[in-house]
């Protein structure tokens, strides 16, 4: 008998279920491992896979998790160019495809990050067939569109990260200023993730007191005390933080651990993200832009419809032409 | 005319602000820094984070990104400079400045170099944090924690190097992948310098309390048919390995790391496999620092656990305190 005979006397009989919770990361670069550490550590999975085309890279990501099981709460970790490894996930994030260089849009990476797609997101549906799809690579709301229609899934099971990284930098920023926690205050930045991103100021509110009530040119140029300027710190954030450390990745690590978090443990919890929003606020292409959205382990069921001024609707329309502007040219 | 901060917010509290209760200082920020600062803030160990470096640019970045990360986590203030007294009053300081290993080169080549670096930061992290508990991790930890020991002036129970916990935890997850149960699950200890020459301590691996090595007496051996030995073997390359796929490893001992900090800031009485100062120990007649079961709480190394090792167990552990003393007593300036 072997030691592990002599120790352990195996009683169950049949094949063992296997993982209820599991979670893929598609691509190990530091947005996919940001995201990958910060789902573990929240105990959020019962398998994790990650995936790339980079063999050494993502074999030694997966040892280097793997090492630290004995402080994790996830059994299975696992990792594979193959996406058969992949098999049975619940939630999909894919982060794979090229970054923003120093003073790069997020526009200007559509194509060479389409023809990636190709491949990636028909091989996680043969797999996961019933998954959540949750797009991070940029420019998301684009590229949310763009896994939808080669997905074949329904709209909502294609999520983009979309604008719940913007409006958690928003709220921070906020926060800072009022010196409170970033959870009291609230504040919804919507529309495209990137330059024409809306901050929706007349929802901006501290204990419901809103802020905009209290002064009136909040968010506006005429505002003494330029308000505003938290909202283009927003915009600025991503190409700062690029200029100082080369790229961004624990902020939406863990804003991409909120979101699965929401959906696994189906909260019902309502987050600014990036769905189809055809036929809402005046827009009438099949454009993905971030709108509050309910999530839940069906995915994203329900819209939020907000009361928008009429300026902050406009820039909703604007950024879904800019964004049309781009998707009419890709060949998918 | 009030701002609208007045308008919203009436202060009640009169006074300064209080000063943090666990504030946990990270003095570098490459990979194995960020991957301890995010496991601490994700853990939720810390009411205050400093991070420190020689790099501005690159540090001020890592602090903006963990900033913008604050609405998920409960860490409300992150901080960041070169300048040593944005580490005031931390209650632990995690030390990974320095140079890493390069593929195929061994810890203890990096020695010279980082007691060089040492020689700068410690006296800093002293003069900012002197009621600091001081966690070191860059290698060859064992030596550089004995340098920040002599170093820094503290008593050796406020100095530990992150030592074997690392390589521990690598074992307790080889040995437990091939028994098909959860790394917690499976006991067993490696002990001795975190690199080529630690002691895994066969005579103690058990599960629920079966002695493993009861059920195979030649466990450990290189007589064993089922070659059990080679998962310790597999825990001294696991470094080499990682870095020749990846280019580095960090979130294991970033993960490592936090569950120290755990120990240390809710004064839990864990006992971990660190490096301390085991003159006297063993045999051993050196000032060196080697890992050994120690007990941790908010004093830091509050005791040693006495493990009943085999005479060659023993044997091992004088072997790693010779070798290590070899290269501590050539380092200058100290």
């Amino acid at each position: 008998m072997s030691t592990k005979e002599k120790l352990i006397k195996h009683v169950m009989e049949g094949e063992p279920v296997g993982s209820r919770n599991k979670v893929t990361v598609v691509g190990v670069g530091m947005v996919g491992m940001a995201s990958a550490v910060s789902i573990l550590l929240k105990d959020l999975c019962d398998e994790l896979a990650l995936v790339d085309v980079m063999e050494d890279k993502l074999k030694g990501e997966v040892m280097d998790l793997q090492h630290g099981s004995l402080f994790l709460k996830t059994h299975r970790i696992v990792g594979d160019k193959d996406y058969s490894v992949t098999a049975g996930s619940k939630v999909v994030v894919v982060t794979a495809g090229a970054r923003q260089q120093e003073g790069e849009s997020r526009l200007n990476l559509v194509q060479r990050n389409v023809n990636i797609f190709k491949f990636i997101i028909p091989n996680i549906v043969k797999y996961s067939p019933n998954c959540i799809m949750l797009v991070v690579s940029n420019p998301v709301d684009i590229l949310t569109y763009v896994a939808w229609k080669l997905s074949g899934l329904p709209k909502h099971r294609v999520i983009g990260s979309g604008t719940n990284l913007d409006s958690a930098r928003f709220r921070h920023l906020m926060a800072e200023k009022l010196k409170i926690s970033p959870t009291s205050v609230h504040g919804w930045i919507v529309g495209e993730h990137g330059d024409s991103s809306v901050a929706v100021w007349s929802g901006v509110n501290v204990a419901g007191v809103s802020l905009q009530g209290l002064n009136p040119d909040m968010g506006t140029d005429k505002d003494k005390e330029d308000w505003k300027s938290v909202h283009k710190m927003v915009v600025d954030s991503a190409y700062e933080v690029i200029k100082l450390k080369g790229y961004t990745s624990w902020a939406i690590g863990m804003s991409v651990a909120d979101l699965v978090e929401s959906i696994l443990k189906n909260l019902h919890k309502v987050h600014p993200v990036s769905t189809l929003v055809k036929g809402m606020h005046g827009v009438k292409e099949d454009v993905f832009l971030s709108v509050p959205c309910v999530l839940g382990n069906s995915g994203l069921t329900d819209v939020v419809h907000m009361t928008l001024k009429k300026s902050e609707e406009e820039q909703v329309v604007k950024s879904a032409e800019t964004l049309w502007g781009v998707q009419k040219e890709l060949t998918l | 005319m009030s701002s609208t901060l007045q308008k919203l917010i009436t202060p009640l509290a009169e006074g300064p602000a209080e000063p943090p209760r666990n504030k946990v200082t990270v003095v570098g920020v490459g990979m194995v820094g960020m991957a301890c600062a995010v496991s601490v803030l994700l853990r939720d160990l810390a009411d205050e984070l400093a991070l420190v470096d020689v790099m501005e640019d690159k540090l001020k970045g890592e602090m903006m990104d963990l900033q913008h990360g604050s609405l998920f986590l409960k860490t409300p203030v992150i901080v960041a400079d070169k300048d040593y007294a944005v580490t005031a009053n931390s209650r632990v300081v995690v030390v990974t400045a320095g140079v890493r290993q390069q593929e195929g080169e061994s810890r203890l080549n990096l020695v010279q170099r980082n007691v060089n670096i040492f020689k700068h930061i410690i006296p800093q992290i002293v003069k900012y944090s002197p009621n600091c508990i001081i966690i070191v991790v860059s290698n060859p930890v064992d030596v550089l924690t004995y340098v920040t020991w002599k170093l820094s002036g503290l008593p050796k129970h406020r100095v530990i190097g992150s030592g074997t916990n690392l390589d521990s935890a690598r074992f307790r997850y080889l040995m437990a992948e091939r028994l098909g149960i959860h790394s917690s699950s499976f006991n067993g200890w490696i002990l001795g310098e975190h690199g080529d020459t630690s002691v895994p301590v066969w005579s103690g691996t058990n599960v629920a309390g079966v002695n493993l090595q009861k059920l195979n007496p030649e466990m450990g051996t290189d007589g064993d048919k089922e070659n059990w030995k080679e998962a310790h073997k597999m825990v001294v390359d696991s470094a080499y390995e990682v870095i020749k796929l990846k280019g580095y490893t960090n979130w294991a001992i970033g993960l490592s790391v936090a569950d120290l900090t755990e120990s240390l800031v809710k004064n839990m009485n864990r006992v971990h496999p660190v490096s301390t100062m085991v003159k006297g120990m063993y045999g051993i007649n050196d000032e060196v620092y080697l890992s050994l079961p120690c007990v941790l709480n908010s004093t830091g190394v509050c005791s040693v656990v006495n493990m009943t090792l085999t005479d060659d167990e023993i044997g091992q552990l004088k072997k790693s305190a010779d070798t290590l003393w070899g290269i501590q007593k050539d380092l200058k300036d100290i």
